[in-house]
């Protein structure tokens, strides 16, 4: 019986855990030309003011952008790259996962 | 003069770019103060676009003991984003008013402005700028300046640490009776805040302080 309800509450965290990934999504966006903190801070400011978007973290030394979405929220590929080309910068990919 | 105020009335009007770039980002404004043994100058600036900012200037030139006061107007003509680094060139342009009280000028106002242009690479390791620009405050003063800017980071830093920079900057002012200035200078960059402290070859202190909001 004590295995059995380990390993209902296993599935459980594992089933959780998977929802989380679904409701809460995460995209990586490598962009040309990002190369300063004002760069950083271009990026940021623009990319952050849309209501999808739960939070923005810059990575100058690889240069990329991680964006969380809001629950069950996200935003295109193409509109997350006219956002980068409006703060000035040119996308070179957008991935679901971090290389 | 004529040529002056015709090439800023159309910077001001007519350069668009089609390939994004920001001055500052949209809706960025910018506040720079700058110090060194030519000038003071106080410029602010705001962006409604990434290729366009537009702002007032100030400067108190020293030596010839003016001051002008200014619209000033960027425009980013091109922009080049690589994988590793970023280059841009800028047109840059201003128009208002210059006063003087030096010597037989008895608090004399007239019309003032400046046109030149900049260009400049960079990469998280080097930085390498080029400006020049003309300056016409018709009977007060009129002189042309350019000026190079090289530097160079010993460690690159993440977003949000403090970048150090080893920087060196020339001025060649022909009308100036000391025409080439050279200034050493470190620049500390870090989120929005970026400092500049040096002094040139004669020991004239350099200050420099711009804040991106």
């Amino acid at each position: 019986m004590k295995r059995l309800i380990l390993l209902f509450i296993f599935i459980i965290s594992l089933d959780k855990h998977s929802l989380a990934q679904d409701k809460n999504l995460t995209i990586y966006a490598y962009v040309n030309g990002l190369v300063c903190d004002f760069c950083a801070r271009a990026l940021e400011m623009t990319i952050s003011k849309k209501d999808e978007v739960e939070s923005i973290n810059v990575d100058l030394k690889d240069k990329v952008i991680t964006i969380n979405f809001n629950e069950n929220q996200r935003l295109e590929n193409s509109v997350i790259t006219q956002l980068i080309n409006d703060a000035g910068y040119t996308v070179r990919e957008i991935t679901n996962a971090k290389k | 003069m004529k040529y002056i105020i015709l090439i800023t009335i159309l910077s001001f009007t007519y350069f668009k770019v089609t390939e994004a770039r920001p001055v500052s980002y949209p809706g960025g404004i910018t506040l720079m103060l700058m110090n060194d043994s030519e000038k003071n100058s106080l410029h602010a600036h705001y962006s409604p676009s990434a290729q366009t900012s537009f702002g007032y200037k100030f400067e108190y030139w020293r030596s010839n003991e003016f001051s002008l006061n200014m619209i000033q107007m960027n425009n980013l003509i091109k922009r080049w984003n690589k994988p590793e680094s970023q280059a841009n060139f800028y047109i840059k342009s201003g128009i208002g008013s210059a006063y003087s009280d030096k010597g037989h000028f008895e608090s004399k106002n007239n019309f003032a402005g400046f046109i030149g242009i900049s260009a400049d690479w960079e990469d998280q390791r080097y930085f390498i700028k080029y400006g020049n620009r003309y300056t016409n405050a018709v009977e007060i003063d009129n002189f042309y300046t350019q000026f190079v800017h090289v530097g160079i980071t010993p460690y690159i830093g993440d977003y949000g640490d403090i970048h150090t920079w080893l920087m060196i900057k020339v001025n060649h002012t022909p009308e100036f009776k000391r025409n080439i200035n050279v200034t050493p200078y470190l620049r500390f960059f870090k989120n929005v805040h970026l400092l500049e402290v040096g002094a040139d070859t004669r020991g004239k202190i350099m200050f420099n302080y711009v804040y991106r909001y």
